[in-house]
């Protein structure tokens, strides 16, 4: 306690957090004025364009993947789990960058999350979305994929709530609808803004409709702030448990290179590295083209870059924690995954991963490097690459396993990379329609980190 | 790379490390450790469903044909229940083979009048009620849908009468000349019907000549024996009364029409049931790495050429060691170097000590002075009447190549102007220096007999349908004479003729039932009331005491000398500019008569794992002069012919050695047959018929894909088959013990001296009671296993697994329920061979079913890992986390497309997978449901033995055993109690239920390794 006021420690840096002294109307001005626009920028069509065909291809893949089977993959025996499940869990992992900044950093007072929360947080439902799709399409029959779930029937028939995937589809699904949730609750009050400035009927009914009848008062505000708090505290674990969950789709499992206690914190630590990346790579794109340097500014950018650098040696250390026990442990099954692994048949893809993820967010160390807009934006694509290369090259133990009478080597047909790089359509399509029709800065939560806003604050230095 | 280190030393020799201490080297990185340049190659995978679609179609479909039908014969109106037809209840009935100069006693499984299922008859001395791959496929070959349906003229739709009206034209006239110009050219046979046609032909025309010849053949020892013992009789190996058999480059395990019995014979004398056992020995001298030569106790690798020479510098070993041998005077003996003459002097001992009960045995490649000098050897070491015997089967058609090379000389002379080809493809595989095909155009009325309208058949006026030898009356004697009718079991399904009718109507010029023929030859051979006699006959599937008497033979020595003479017994170096071509028998083709049979192309090759192809084999140092490398396309060029074919690397062949198998390439096989692989007989000529020297080898640099289902062939230092020679056995009878690469379970470990370790970790879960009821086991014996693959094509018949084809297989999708596993063992250049069938270990504490999230893999009480299709939705983690990876998927609609008769071939006891779920080994529990309702019925247990799985079943080793283990007393029970029990993997807890014996080989103490 100093002077009556609670110091947080983590508060790093308090001032100056939207610098160039912006007021509450700039701030809508600068926010809601872009889904407000009148004309469509160019760049957004052709974008969007882009995107939406990717995502029709897409669509067209798992049409075709219904009609034909899983055959049109290059799955085989024994690398049962390919492109799809590598996906998935690229996808899932990116996604919990919006949970941490939305939920973790929120209770951790981190006020500087602010300006990126509400894309972050849409950039999680719809990486969910991508990632829900590759479990339900991967399996051989996918009319039936609902038996996972634990449905009363007739033949008091439950699923075997000892395997990994249910918890899985428990687990995704749990965070799918929180993460919805939480970030739908965020965006009642800007939404409401957004309704009070529309001109169109059609606008001013749909946002009318979402925003829930939002006034802005007084009671409105604290039932807000608390459901607010509720969902964050909701959230807070599952940043923590769902990636732990999907690690054990492969921990619990014989398979060497895949059984091992490390995979949860491992998992959940590249899961937020990778996440960080992706919002990185969005927001710098975001901040150029609608022009918010001023809101989304260069010391967030460079917390994330932080972040980054912290997650990136996490998973770099659990890179050579998984050697140091593979050779502890003695067992030669383990030791030769893993030196196959660096020297075998996927070796190129391993040390893409080591070079993308371990070597290159230590650039991060020199703050003229991680306060360089091309070099974080190169950065946190190279780290998005390495680590969906990550999970190909966990998945890919499976190519040499137990008996090596049974060893292949898989590899991805044309139809698993249109689905990897539909995914991104899709992703891509929903992020555009969202930068397009939503406030993509939470303008309530931006105006409450305002000097303005925090009364208290002067005076204290007033008096201080 | 060698990722496992030595970091833990096994227990010294008793297990061996296999290719490990190679792993490093750069050869092994080339053939051994991926057959694919790393990370480059599969991306540009063409995958076409139609293509599979159609290939799955021809191999199963049966186009055209409604119903089924049994035999007219036994047809009785269903108003008016058969006797013991049940509907739903499969019958039994006995047949027989005819393969060749041999036939094998079978029990066919057929349900509701239709034949699916191929077993062997118990009762038939030839194969004890086994089976081998190529037996068990043969039942595909009947619902071949490219079988022709109607006999045709030029090419024209006709039929039966029609052709029987030609006939007595014909017959007429060559009556009159007593068949002047007349020729019938058949298939080697041994049928007391077919003989007594032949010789009514003969005694109807004179003139006319009759040859039986096949492209491959042990004519080569029969010519020996016509030279040494003046006329041809047919010898019979007795391999179970050998203790030390020395094989000539024979693959007596394999591709020789007799192998299941060579097999069983063998097996029985390598199966040991303690460390106090006595084993047989095998010896084998060859050039390619044949499965024989992976079953030795000592293998020596030898230009094919020089196996003679090894065998005379025996024989002179043996002559030095003080055995007389008759008719080696005036030959010199060569001398032999490095290894192989390290071998004589132990080898000629080994021989010696085991005289009488030794057994030497030449290949059907190698020329008939070495099978003469073989037979002057067994003679002197007193292994005539006890390991040989030699019979006078008066009912065999024995092979002639002089007689066809005659014959084509006459028809492109035009000396013959009607020729009859009773079966065979002379057009496709007569040597190429005859020109067959030119030659049967200069005759004027050619008739062919065949399944289908093939390449002989297109170039002939008459083709006429050739039933399938489940749907004909015929007869048949095995090699040691045993007798055997050949009952149909279905009514021809097309306007098909047997080769009895055929034969018949060309002795008589009457169309005459098979039935009847068959019936009439056999009242002459069936002793007392003939009826009682035939029925007896039927229902055994042999007539008993039918076996020839063993004659004596007393070695002509002027014969030997004489036979022995004319061959040149010195060493004849190669090169690589001087190679020599090694032609074999491809095991699941043979000589291109299956070359239509999906599930034989899918099985693959034994040595290679190839399936789909056949392939041109070096040696690695050989590919490494040569500079090639696997599917490289080379160029054989071999006295003015040339062949391009795919090359694949099989460490252990000769040097300087080609090895093309025969079998493919065909032009008119049909759908599944037509353009798979090379054709290499374009490179036989009848003066070379096994192999050539002087030939050259270029590198085309063109690439060819191949389908392996093996990439890998090393065992990486792991115990995966725990190996063991009987004197390291003898010492430490509990080696197995401590086999393991986790360290707590290492043979140092002080809790490794618990043999049952993994049960001392208690379980935190309530472990289900398996003490009680049924509880289900198996043992796979490595020893005698020879890794045939007879069970994995049993199990696709049994168990209706589907062929996906080549592109599929190369993918890695293939579906075998049962795979062998191959492994190299040993030095790199001349490595062993070990074998190991791979079923579901059906493990008690199963890996699959712990990740399964709709549990459609669960236990039942009986400690069946059982799989539930319908509740399967595929995402596959099962098989994922199976260490053994025995779990097949359905990638696509394996089955959908089936036409509405190929639920014929099906097996309605088992169910047909459809797309997106997962299969695998059942331990056949179709079967054990069956045994569990007739025991129930008749209210007792089920006996021991009562159930067999159809890997079992077939096994021609006798090395599959299945029980209940529950019953102390049951066989399987007794094996598993056996010291060399170990479980595959045990170390991961899984607890299989299938067990292997680990393999001893019995090498001779006395001779270096």
């Amino acid at each position: 306690m100093k002077n009556g006021r609670p110091v947080n420690s983590l508060v790093v840096d308090e001032d100056n957090l939207i610098p160039g002294n912006p007021t509450y109307e700039s701030i809508t001005e600068s926010v809601a004025g872009i889904p407000e626009q009148k004309q469509t920028p160019k760049a957004w069509w052709a974008l969007f364009l882009t995107a939406v065909s990717l995502a029709g291809l897409f669509f067209a893949e798992i049409g075709y993947l219904f009609y034909e089977g899983t055959g049109i993959w290059g799955l085989q025996i024994p690398v049962a789990w390919g492109f799809a499940i590598v996906n998935f869990v690229f996808w899932v992992g990116i996604g919990h960058a919006g949970t941490l900044i939305s939920a973790i950093l929120f209770l951790l007072r981190q006020r500087w999350r602010t300006s990126i929360n509400r894309f972050a947080e849409a950039m999680t439902i719809f990486a969910v979305i991508c990632a829900l799709m590759f479990p339900t399409i991967h399996v051989g029959r996918v009319w039936f994929i609902y038996w996972t779930m634990p449905i009363p029937n007739q033949m008091d028939m439950w699923p075997n709530f000892r395997s990994g995937l249910v918890w899985d589809a428990f687990a995704v699904g749990t965070y799918f609808l929180c993460s919805l949730l939480f970030w739908y609750v965020g965006l009642v009050p800007d939404l409401a803004t957004l309704r009070d400035r529309a001109t169109g009927k059609i606008r001013k009914m749909l946002y009318g409709l979402f925003s829930l009848g939002w006034r802005g008062s007084n009671r409105q505000w604290r039932h807000y702030e608390l459901a607010y708090l509720v969902l964050a505290g909701i959230s807070t674990p599952l940043v923590l448990s769902v990636h732990s969950i999907v690690s054990t789709d492969f921990a619990t499992s014989l398979v060497p290179g895949w059984h091992t206690t490390i995979f949860p914190p491992y998992f959940v630590a590249g899961a937020i590295f990778s996440g960080f990346a992706m919002v990185m790579t969005l927001s710098i794109i975001a901040r150029s083209v609608y022009k918010l340097e001023h809101i989304i500014t260069m010391k967030v950018l460079e917390r994330m870059n932080i972040i980054m650098l912290v997650t990136g040696t996490m998973v770099g250390y659990a890179y050579g924690m998984e050697f140091f026990i593979a050779w502890y442990s003695g067992n030669q099954y383990e030791q030769f995954t893993f030196i196959n692994r660096a020297f075998g048949p996927y070796a190129w893809a391993y040390w893409i991963m080591i070079s993308c993820n371990v070597i290159a967010p230590q650039l991060f160390w020199s703050k003229k490097l991680r306060t360089t807009i091309p070099v974080m934006f190169v950065a946190s694509i190279v780290i998005n690459i390495g680590m969906w290369f990550e999970r190909f090259v966990i998945t890919m133990s499976l190519s040499r396993d137990f008996l090596p009478s049974s060893w292949d080597y898989y590899s991805p047909t044309i139809h698993d990379i249109a689905l990897l790089v539909g995914s991104f359509g899709l992703f891509f399509s929903l992020f555009l329609l969202f930068l397009r029709f939503l406030p993509m800065v939470a303008m309530s939560e931006v105006k409450a980190i305002l000097p303005q806003a925090d009364p208290h604050h002067h005076t204290e230095q007033i008096h201080g | 790379m060698s990722p496992i280190k030595k970091g833990h030393t096994l227990t010294g020799k008793q297990y061996w490390r296999s290719l490990d201490e190679l792993a490093g080297t750069p050869e092994f990185e080339d053939w051994l450790h991926r057959e694919f340049p790393q990370g480059a190659s599969e991306w540009n995978n063409a995958w076409s469903r139609r293509s599979f679609l159609t290939l799955m179609g021809a191999s199963l479909a049966l186009a055209g044909l409604s119903g089924c039908r049994r035999p007219e014969e036994h047809i009785v109106p269903y108003v008016k229940k058969p006797e013991d037809m049940v509907p739903g209840n499969p019958l039994k009935y006995a047949t027989a083979i005819p393969m060749g100069l041999h036939a094998c006693g079978l029990l066919v499984e057929s349900h509701e009048g239709r034949p699916t299922k191929i077993e062997g008859n118990l009762k038939h001395p030839a194969n004890r009620g086994r089976t081998d791959a190529r037996i068990q496929a043969s039942v595909l070959d009947l619902y071949d849908p490219d079988r022709s349906t109607v006999p045709s003229r030029g090419g024209v739709r006709s039929d039966w009468t029609a052709f029987v009206s030609f006939w007595r034209e014909q017959f007429v006239a060559f009556q009159a000349t007593g068949g002047e110009g007349l020729a019938v050219l058949s298939e080697t046979f041994s049928s007391p019907t077919m003989m007594r046609l032949r010789r009514a032909f003969e005694a109807r025309f004179p003139n006319a000549r009759w040859v039986a010849w096949d492209p491959i053949s042990d004519e080569n020892r029969y010519e020996a024996i016509r030279a040494v013992l003046g006329r041809v009789h047919q010898p019979v190996f007795h391999y179970d009364r050998a203790k030390v058999v020395l094989s000539l480059e024979s693959d007596f395990l394999l591709t020789e029409p007799e192998a299941v019995t060579a097999t069983l014979g063998f097996t029985s004398g390598r199966r040991i049931e303690s460390e106090k056992d006595q084993m047989n020995r095998l010896y084998v001298v060859e050039s390619l790495y044949t499965l024989t030569g992976a079953n030795a106790d000592h293998r020596l690798r030898i230009n094919s050429s020089d196996v003679g020479a090894f065998a005379l510098a025996v024989a002179g070993e043996l002559q030095r060691q003080g055995l007389a041998i008759e008719g080696l005077n005036g030959l010199t003996v060569p001398t032999m170097t490095g290894r192989a003459a390290e071998w004589l002097a132990p080898l000629a001992k080994d021989l010696l000590r085991a005289r009488g009960e030794s057994l030497i045995v030449a290949g059907s490649g190698q020329p008939a002075a070495v099978h003469a000098l073989v037979m002057a050897i067994n003679g002197a070491l007193g292994n005539l009447d006890r390991t040989i015997t030699y019979v006078d089967n008066r009912d065999a058609a024995y092979p002639s190549t002089s007689g066809l090379t005659k014959l084509t000389a006459d028809m492109a002379a035009g000396k013959v102007s009607a020729l009859v080809m009773i079966g065979g493809n002379p057009v496709y595989n007569a040597p190429a220096d005859l020109n067959f095909a030119a030659a049967l155009s200069k005759v004027a009325t050619s008739v062919h007999l065949s399944s289908r309208v093939d390449e002989t058949s297109a170039a002939t006026v008459w083709h006429i349908p050739r039933s399938h030898y489940l749907e004909m009356w015929g007869d048949a004697r095995s090699l040691d004479g045993t007798l055997s009718v050949i009952q149909p079991l279905i009514e021809p399904l097309y306007q098909s003729v047997s080769e009895v009718e055929l034969t018949a109507l060309l002795a008589s010029g009457e169309s005459a039932r098979g039935y009847d023929l068959v019936r009439e030859t056999w009242a002459g051979l069936v002793t007392g009331n003939f009826e009682v006699g035939w029925q007896t006959a039927l229902l055994n599937g042999i007539l008993s005491d039918s076996a020839l008497p063993s004659i004596p033979v007393n070695a002509a020595q002027v014969g030997i000398a004489q036979a022995m003479a004319s061959h040149g017994w010195s060493l004849r170096p190669t090169a690589t500019t001087n190679l020599e071509v090694v032609f074999h028998p491809c095991y699941t083709t043979g000589d291109g008569t299956r070359a239509n049979n999906g599930w034989l192309h899918e099985l693959p090759d034994p040595i290679t794992k190839l399936s789909w192809d056949n392939v041109a084999t070096f040696s690695p140092k050989t590919a490494r002069e040569l500079g090639v490398q696997n599917e490289d396309i080379v160029s054989i060029q071999l006295q003015g012919r040339e062949l391009s074919i795919a090359a694949w690397i099989v460490p252990g062949q000769m040097d300087n050695a080609v090895g093309l198998s025969f079998g493919y390439g065909r032009e008119k096989a049909g759908r599944v047959g037509n353009g798979v692989g090379v054709d290499t007989y374009r490179l036989r000529d009848s003066q070379n018929m096994y192999r050539a020297g002087s030939a050259t080898v270029s590198n085309t640099g063109r690439r060819y894909e191949l389908a392996t289902t093996q990439d890998h062939g090393s065992m990486e230092g792991r115990p995966i088959i725990l190996m063991a020679s009987l004197d390291e056995y003898r010492e430490n009878p509990d080696f197995i013990t401590g086999a393991s690469v986790i360290p707590e379970f290492m043979a140092e470990s002080e809790k490794a001296k618990e043999r049952d370790l993994v049960r001392e970790y208690p379980s935190s879960w309530k472990e289900p009671d398996y003490s009680t009821g049924y509880q289900w086991g198996m043992s796979i014996d490595l020893t005698t296993c020879t890794g045939c693959q007879a069970c994995t094509v049993a199990c696709q018949a049994e168990n209706n697994i589907p062929i996906v084809g080549k592109e599929q297989v190369r993918k890695g999708r293939e579906m075998h329920w049962i795979r062998v596993d191959r492994y190299f063992t040993g030095d790199v250049e001349d490595p062993g061979m070990e074998h190991q069938p791979m079923p579901c270990q059906h493990c008690e504490n199963a890996p699959c079913e712990q990740v399964c999230p709709v549990a459609a893999t669960v236990h039942d009480t009986e400690g069946l890992n059982v799989m539930v299709y319908n509740r399967c939705i595929g995402t596959r983690y099962c098989s994922n986390n199976c260490p053994y990876k025995v779990r097949r998927f359905n990638f696509f609609n394996y089955t959908d497309e089936y036409p509405e008769t190929i639920k014929m071939v099906q097996n309605p006891e088992v169910t047909v997978r459809s797309r997106g779920v997962m299969e695998k080994c059942t331990y056949c529990v179709q079967r054990i449901n069956r045994g569990k309702q007739v025991a129930k019925l008749e209210n007792r247990s089920i006996r021991d033995g009562e159930v067999t799985p159809a890997c079992a079943q077939a096994c021609p080793a006798e090395a599959i055993v299945f029980g209940n283990i529950n019953d102390s007393e049951s066989r399987v029970a007794r094996v598993k109690r056996i010291n060399r029990t170990y479980s595959l993997l045990g170390e991961l807890n899984t607890q299989p239920r299938t067990t292997y014996l680990a393999s001893i080989r019995n090498p001779n103490p006395e001779m270096k390794a």
